[in-house]
């Protein structure tokens, strides 16, 4: 009896596979036939998520540095709402209350349709997201791959958990007059450069470079996990288990960090996310690692060192040059009543020529991460952006950048280790102390005590 | 007639005469009255604690019930985490230096108050300030005095020659430290002054005149009639404020959010990073009630020396 079912089972999937095979011969043929008009058609062939009128869906998510992106994001939320009889409501906070409040809204299991996850948020709230493989599938037939950085942070045991939706680039401000006044021509290339150039600026100057050691969830991270990596150190291996920060390379990281602070570069470890900004543009420091809002800022609002700013991506180590930006996705909430009227408004602030209405009015604040994106017109508006465009892509194209706890993949684990801000800390510790090799032990207990976890 | 009349009439009775027999027991009537506040405790501060209680003995994370584990959040915390013992010790501190030093401006800042002078009225508003604005606020108010590059005490310090280069203010353990001291008393020494100067004032007159008639000095006027007689106000707001200043989030949180190197961290904010910004639920429950054990102590003796004094 059991062989026989068996037999009926080979035999029901010998003729599945033929019906199987069949059915997907049609489907590329039709395919193939509707893409000649164009990608939209190619992607009208997958059943796309459709508005119900008189539905009422939130968004939450930052207030973004460059006010005019939200103002627009509210303009497409808007007409797209009035086409389809739908309201949208829009919900900023500030980057550091939208942990809070996404916390909240998982704990209570109600909330906001759609919550901006950054970072690795949806490996630490995986089961209050839906599972959004079919749509973001789609997104990549209409746009391309997905930058490797936000699809690490979305794909959590290979299921789509939030739609990727942009990166805030990360690159150097710098004086050029200040640069030019201490006879430095061009922004350093390498780490050890940059100490050469940050004690001739202040030495010339008075101003030095200067940049966060502190609990800045931003710049902390975009700062010091690119210096550890640059110097070939790591948090934890690829297994995302073993803690490796204990080596010469890290040490290597250490010792660079404590001998620019001894010839005058300046690490806070005070300084939160916006204190660099203020310095910059109170005439305080000579450069700084941020994302473009000092310079838009400068360019739109304050005209006072728009002339003399000048741009720059990261400085390299002896093992080569990395970077790690902010980034951001959209994940639709598992409580939500409206999960195709979300999915369907999160279609639409992705098509292209809305993206790209959103990318001007950012004005290179925000980089997109689908291949489509990575040339949008925005980066040609203004040359100086390019700075921010590769070091999300390189000049040929290629997606670059890592994320906190590379290079194992993001887990609930490098979330908790990112939000310690061990790393940070332990640069922190190791330039006030001079003691690399204490800083790295207490480091090591940290993550021990984080990656031992269940 | 009357047998008719005497239903209707106790139909159209506001209360029957049951209902007023009810209200005239004593013991109904109290436990009627207490409900709604019972309801109030029970709701919003047992209901938390139980839960709170029950999420530190579990591996719950963030939207994920866990399961039984135990005492080993505590154990882990007691062990394995660095970050904890610090913050553990830096509350003590926090809460000894910050309660002794409120404690002691508070009385001054009440004698001085209880005396006649003009704009009596006025400096007494003023001095409530700091405890009326909203603590982010004012805390914000401060990181920016203390800030390394703007900071307005710096500038004080050096343009008048006092220092030579001005503190670094938020950027060492010690001094970070040190700043969450000064802005927590500079917050809640105005508590503690106006409840003693609301206990001063109730201290009868002809005390203080008996005391002269005497020959008592002020130093002891003081020591023997007004700290005997604001013990009970010293001692309810000694236990209110060591409560609160255990239990401290948003003036840590937002002064240093435990910079440098997370070497200032306090429990509460250390909680904060496990639980909502680590997603470990179950341990951040655990380090919040890990001074549960102390508080209650420290409740049940100022209550046995509140109740020893009735």
């Amino acid at each position: 009896m059991v062989d026989e079912r068996a037999q009926q089972r080979k035999a029901w999937t010998r003729r599945r596979l033929l019906q199987t095979a069949g059915l997907t011969a049609v489907v590329v043929a039709a395919d193939s036939v509707l893409g000649d008009f164009g990608g939209w058609t190619r992607a009208a062939a997958v059943a796309l998520p459709k508005p119900r009128a008189g539905a009422r869906i939130r968004l939450l998510q930052w207030n973004s540095f460059v006010r005019a992106a939200d103002d627009e994001l509210r303009r497409q939320a808007k007409e797209w709402g009035d086409a389809n009889g739908v309201t949208v409501d829009i919900e900023t906070v500030s980057g550091d209350q939208l942990q809070p409040r996404t916390v909240a809204a998982v704990a209570a299991g109600d909330g906001p349709d759609i919550i901006q996850m950054q970072y690795g948020w949806p490996h630490l709230y995986t089961a209050s997201t839906v599972v959004v493989t079919n749509e973001v599938n789609t997104l990549i037939e209409r746009l391309g791959k997905v930058h490797p950085v936000n699809e690490a942070f979305c794909k959590v045991r290979g299921e789509w958990r939030a739609i990727p939706y942009t990166q805030v680039p990360n690159a150097w401000h710098y004086r050029t007059d200040y640069f030019q006044n201490a006879g430095v021509k061009s922004f350093p290339k390498t780490w050890d450069e940059l100490i050469d150039a940050g004690k001739r600026v202040a030495d010339a100057t008075g101003k030095p470079i200067a940049q966060t050691v502190g609990h800045a969830y931003g710049d902390s991270l975009t700062m010091w996990y690119p210096v550890l990596w640059s110097y070939g150190g790591a948090e934890v291996d690829k297994d995302g288990r073993t803690v490796v920060i204990n080596s010469a390379e890290t040490e290597a990281a250490l010792k660079w960090a404590i001998r620019a602070a001894q010839n005058g570069v300046k690490w806070f470890p005070e300084w939160l996310d916006p204190d660099n900004n203020q310095a910059y543009h109170a005439d305080r420091i000579s450069a700084t690692l941020n994302g473009a809002s000092i310079y838009i800022r400068e360019i739109v609002e304050f005209k006072k060192f728009d002339q003399v700013t000048g741009l720059a991506g990261m400085p390299g180590g002896p093992k080569g040059t990395f970077t790690l930006n902010l980034a951001m996705n959209h994940a639709v909430m598992r409580w939500s009543k409206e999960l195709e009227t979300a999915k369907a408004f999160l279609f639409y602030i992705m098509d292209k020529a809305n993206y790209s209405k959103w990318m001007a009015a950012a004005r290179g604040y925000n980089a997109g991460v689908f291949e489509a994106l990575y040339d949008d017109p925005v980066w040609k508006s203004d040359p100086n952006l390019a700075a921010f465009r590769n070091v999300v892509v390189d000049p040929a194209g290629k997606p670059i950048g890592n994320w906190p706890g590379w290079p194992a993949r993001p887990s609930k684990w490098t979330s908790q280790s990112q939000t310690q801000y061990v790393i940070a800390d332990m640069f922190a510790k190791a330039i006030f102390s001079g003691d690399s090799k204490a800083a790295m032990t207490e480091a090591e207990a940290k993550l021990k005590a984080i990656y031992g976890r269940p | 007639m009357d047998t008719v009349s005497r239903p209707a009439q106790a139909a159209q009775a506001p209360f029957p005469k049951s209902h007023i027999r009810f209200f005239e027991r004593e013991a109904p009537l109290g436990f009627l009255l207490l409900a709604p506040t019972l309801f109030m405790l029970l709701a919003f501060l047992a209901y938390p604690f139980m839960v709170g209680l029950w999420l530190s003995v579990t591996d719950s994370e963030v939207g994920m019930i866990g399961r039984f584990v135990g005492l080993s959040n505590y154990r882990f915390e007691f062990l394995n985490d660095p970050v904890f013992l610090t913050s553990v010790s830096n509350t003590f501190v926090y809460t000894a230096v910050t309660t002794v030093f409120k404690l002691v401006l508070g009385l001054v800042m009440a004698l001085v108050l209880n005396q006649a002078f003009s704009l009596q009225r006025f400096v007494r508003a003023a001095l409530l300030l700091p405890w009326i604005i909203p603590t982010v606020l004012s805390t914000l108010a401060w990181r920016w005095m203390f800030d390394p590059t703007f900071s307005v005490v710096n500038w004080v310090l050096t343009h008048s020659g006092l220092a030579a280069r001005g503190v670094d203010w938020l950027g060492t353990p010690q001094t970070a430290m040190a700043s969450l001291i000064i802005v927590n008393v500079w917050r809640g020494a105005p508590f503690y002054g106006i409840s003693f100067l609301a206990g001063l004032q109730i201290i009868p007159v002809e005390l203080y005149e008996a005391a002269k008639m005497d020959g008592a000095t002020r130093w002891h006027q003081l020591l023997n009639i007004t700290l005997p007689m604001l013990r009970p106000v010293l001692l309810v707001v000694l236990l209110l404020s060591t409560i609160l200043t255990f239990a401290d989030f948003q003036l840590p949180f937002v002064l240093t959010n435990g910079a440098p190197y997370s070497s200032s961290h306090v429990l509460a904010t250390w909680a904060y990073a496990q639980a909502i910004q680590g997603g470990a639920i179950g341990i951040g429950a655990a380090v919040s009630l890990v001074l549960f054990p102390v508080l209650s102590i420290v409740t049940a003796a100022v209550l046995i020396v509140l109740r020893k004094q009735d």
